[in-house]
């Protein structure tokens, strides 16, 4: 099976895929020297006129047009890039104006919130707001609980979502397509309707909790750090974007591998992850920002105060019937500080993740 | 007064025994359980509590710091394990809870919540604990009263009201030559539209009277009250909010909106930071009882400003809202629990919890307590409560009330006539109740 396999890939391969050194060209994205260059060079010998035969077959009465063309079209290059710069600072504003609106609403008075027309600026600077908002909560426990779970979570994810992307992109096994099918499957169930099955599992987790082997007798994983950790540790989407990654590898470095004696373990962990570095920076920013805004199941789950997370201390700003603007923005701006951190360090790969995987 | 301090603690004690003993002869587990450590007819046991009040570290202290250890002097066999929560997800939390026979022994839920609850079996009925619909009018006002009470029978006790009526600006009333609030839909309509300003491109700058700050089912809610009419028949088996007087009510709001202009659609929402009415840019609106402590904090000046007045149309209108305290139907230690309802709704902790989120005490005799002279707001409500009315009805009201700010909406927008709206809004609740 495994044979028939690889020979019917390789002969689709041969009729219609790149060879393994255009391959592996191109699962280093960003990577633009060397043969991918070359290539492209190549082309343009081929299809296009040189400069040199360009310049032999220009007359001379088009000198002048020729000297005037260059400046022409450094001005047009210059105007161009005055627009873009312009529609991107103008892009880059607008994504950022809401951030800022935040920062600066989390430092105004409530005063200053109730004028109208709102004022963009505080008259006055209250950062006391921050302290108020932190003692409004036991803030230093729930970012404890957050930061335990998102990193949990985006490690387990990191791990088993790449085995099974793996898996499912490059070890061919009998059902294979259909198992993808039911991940994608997945990807369509609405989050709703899917936690009070997953509540139920989680307390009736067998030996857990005082249950019996059974699930009976016991709170299961209810108020516990399995119950917080295990059921969302494993998204179907990441193993989806894992797996669309790892097929757009080449084959040649699997069968190289094997000639060499790797096993499926080193293949995987040694040869293809180290090649999908964005694949691995999306999946981990998205699951860790996914795992940090948490906050219907953490709740659910658990009774204690000691294992809320943050986005349940500022839910305490928002009642019913009014809400403390102020510091509701102050501990949203605290909130979202990791999340920037961990974007600024990864945002290469991140980018270069998105721009692979052809999501926005 | 509290509705079951009329009877001895013995008359509570021993129905607790005889609880205790109706438990044991039925075989069940339960009876060990509630024994606990005190031995039969004492109230012990480890219970828990669902909250979505209390929230935040100031609830949390108050709960845990101030009334829970008064509450474990009188009961000191007894521990309360607190699970908070948001009204938010408490629907979800109380899902959860039901589906996995994991109830709390103590749950806080809102009015209109009780019904659906009480019908699935997971509400224990009181009566077992002598308190009944007469001894609780005895403290309460009727209405509020039966919000706890389903198919006759007493389920949960209030504790604190939400409460919503009309507000007006004084100053902008006096501005426009009006020395009081309207009193009739009509002078509601000549005032509104007096006090509404535009400017010279006839953009909106002031709001005759607001109605769009507000939860829009609510607002329909005490339009359709003033209006004489009822959510739902007296036996709760088929919908009135499209009655004759219901669509008129709510064809008064639309053409305050849409022919006379009082607001316009998007002049605010229920995400404006402040009221309108406390930054000027609203001269009467619908509000909240919590709006006092808003003024206080934004603009301290302007609290003498605010009059609230009832919407007046057939009969006064004021809607109100809750929450109520209940026991779970399946508790280990019921005593304990009931032990724990009681002392939550008593007087003392019950002003404790309603100061602390600036709501209007159940409580009649709370109306004297300086916490209610000092606010405005929940002083004119608590006066008024005679007039106010809930929401809920039939069990599916959970379920339908969501159905209500699209259909609302829906006739605001002039994309249905206020008749259509109710009349689809009813057959998808009749639909619901039926099934």
């Amino acid at each position: 099976m495994s044979g028939e396999g690889t020979s019917e890939r390789s002969g689709r391969r041969s009729a219609a895929e790149p060879s393994a050194e255009q391959a592996r060209s191109r699962a280093r994205p960003g990577d633009t020297s060397g043969e991918g260059t070359s290539e492209r060079s190549g082309r343009r010998s081929a299809a296009e006129p040189s400069a040199e035969q360009a310049r032999s077959r220009a007359r001379p009465e088009d000198t002048s047009i020729a000297e005037r063309r260059p400046a022409t079209t450094r001005q047009r290059g210059r105007a161009r890039n005055v627009v873009l710069t312009v529609v991107l600072g103008v892009g880059a504003f607008t994504m950022i104006v809401p951030f800022l609106w935040m920062v600066l609403t989390s430092v105004k008075s409530p005063e200053d919130l109730a004028t109208f027309p709102p004022s963009f600026w505080p008259d006055e600077w209250v950062w006391s707001n921050y302290t108020d908002a932190l003692d409004a909560a036991p803030f230093g426990t729930y970012f404890r609980n957050s930061l335990i779970i998102a990193t949990g979570h985006t490690s387990i994810t990191l791990v088993f979502a790449a085995m099974a992307g793996y898996a499912l992109a490059r070890i061919p096994f009998r059902g294979r397509e259909f198992v993808f099918m039911g991940f994608v499957a997945m990807l369509m169930i609405p989050t709703y309707t899917k936690i009070v099955p997953q509540f139920l599992i989680v307390k009736f987790m067998p030996l857990f909790g005082g249950n019996d082997i059974l699930g009976q007798g016991g709170s299961g994983w209810l108020n516990t750090w399995w119950a917080l950790l295990i059921p969302g540790g494993l998204s179907p989407f990441a193993i989806f974007l894992f797996r669309q990654f790892y097929l757009s590898l080449p084959r040649e470095l699997e069968e190289a591998a094997r000639i060499d004696g790797l096993g499926e373990l080193r293949i995987w962990a040694q040869v293809y992850t180290p090649l999908i570095k964005p694949a691995i920076a999306t999946v981990a920013l998205l699951t860790f920002q996914d795992s940090w805004n948490n906050f219907l199941w953490p709740l659910l789950v658990t009774t204690r105060d000691d294992l809320r997370v943050i986005q349940v201390g500022l839910a305490v700003f928002q009642q019913q019937e009014s809400t403390a603007w102020a510091y509701l923005m102050a501990g949203t701006t605290l909130a979202t500080v990791p999340m920037v951190l961990l974007f600024l360090v990864a945002q290469r790969y991140f980018i270069q993740g998105f721009a692979n995987a052809g999501i926005k | 007064m509290r509705i079951w301090r009329h009877r001895p603690g013995s008359a509570m004690l021993a129905a607790v025994a005889a609880l205790s003993l109706f438990t044991a002869a039925c075989g069940s587990d339960d009876s060990e359980a509630s024994g606990g450590a005190g031995g039969e007819g004492e109230v012990s046991g480890e219970i828990t509590l669902l909250t979505p009040i209390y929230e935040g570290t100031d609830g949390e202290k108050l709960l845990e710091e101030e009334l829970l250890p008064k509450f474990y002097e009188q009961y000191p066999d007894v521990s309360v394990s607190v699970d908070y929560t948001t009204y938010g997800t408490l629907n979800e939390k109380l899902t959860t809870a039901v589906a996995s026979g994991l109830v709390p022994d103590v749950m806080m839920m809102g009015v209109g919540w009780i019904e659906g609850f009480a019908d699935k079996g997971v509400l224990r009925e009181l009566s077992e604990f002598g308190i009944t619909g007469e001894s609780l009018k005895e403290s309460y006002t009727e209405q509020i009263v039966q919000a706890g009470m389903y198919d006759g029978g007493v389920y949960a006790v209030p504790i604190m009201l939400d409460t919503r009526f009309a507000v007006a600006r004084k100053d902008i009333l006096a501005e426009a030559g009006f020395d009081k609030p309207p009193s009739s839909w009509e002078e509601l309509r000549e005032y509104a539209i007096a006090l509404t300003e535009r400017d010279a491109d006839g953009t909106l700058t002031r709001a005759g009277f607001d109605m769009l700050s507000h939860d829009l089912r609510q607002m329909f809610e005490v339009f359709l009250f003033s209006s004489g009419a009822s959510l739902f028949n007296d036996d709760v088996t088929e919908p009135t909010f499209n009655s004759p007087e219901a669509v008129e009510a709510l064809q008064f709001m639309t053409d305050l909106i849409n022919e006379h202009k009082v607001e316009d659609v998007g002049f605010s929402s229920t995400d404006a930071q402040v009221h309108p009415l406390i930054n000027g840019r609203a001269a009467m609106g619908l509000a909240h009882n919590n709006l006092w402590l808003q003024v206080q904090e934004s603009a301290p000046e302007l609290a003498d400003q605010l009059v609230p007045f009832l919407i007046n149309g057939e009969q006064p209108g004021m809607f109100f809202g809750g929450t109520l305290a209940t026991v779970s139907a399946n508790s280990e230690h019921p005593e304990a629990a009931a032990a724990l309802l009681e002392f939550l709704s008593s007087p003392e902790a019950a002003l404790a919890a309603n100061e602390q989120r600036g709501n209007v005490p159940a409580l009649t005799e709370l109306l004297d307590s300086e916490y209610v002279r000092q606010n405005k707001m929940v002083q004119f409500a608590m006066e008024n409560l005679e007039h106010a009315q809930n929401e809920g009805g039939p069990p599916q009201w959970l379920e339908i009330r969501g159905e209500f700010t699209p259909a609302i909406e829906a006739a605001l927008l002039g994309e249905k006539t206020p008749q259509q709206a109710l009349d689809d809004l009813a057959a998808t609740a009749q639909e619901a109740m039926d099934r």
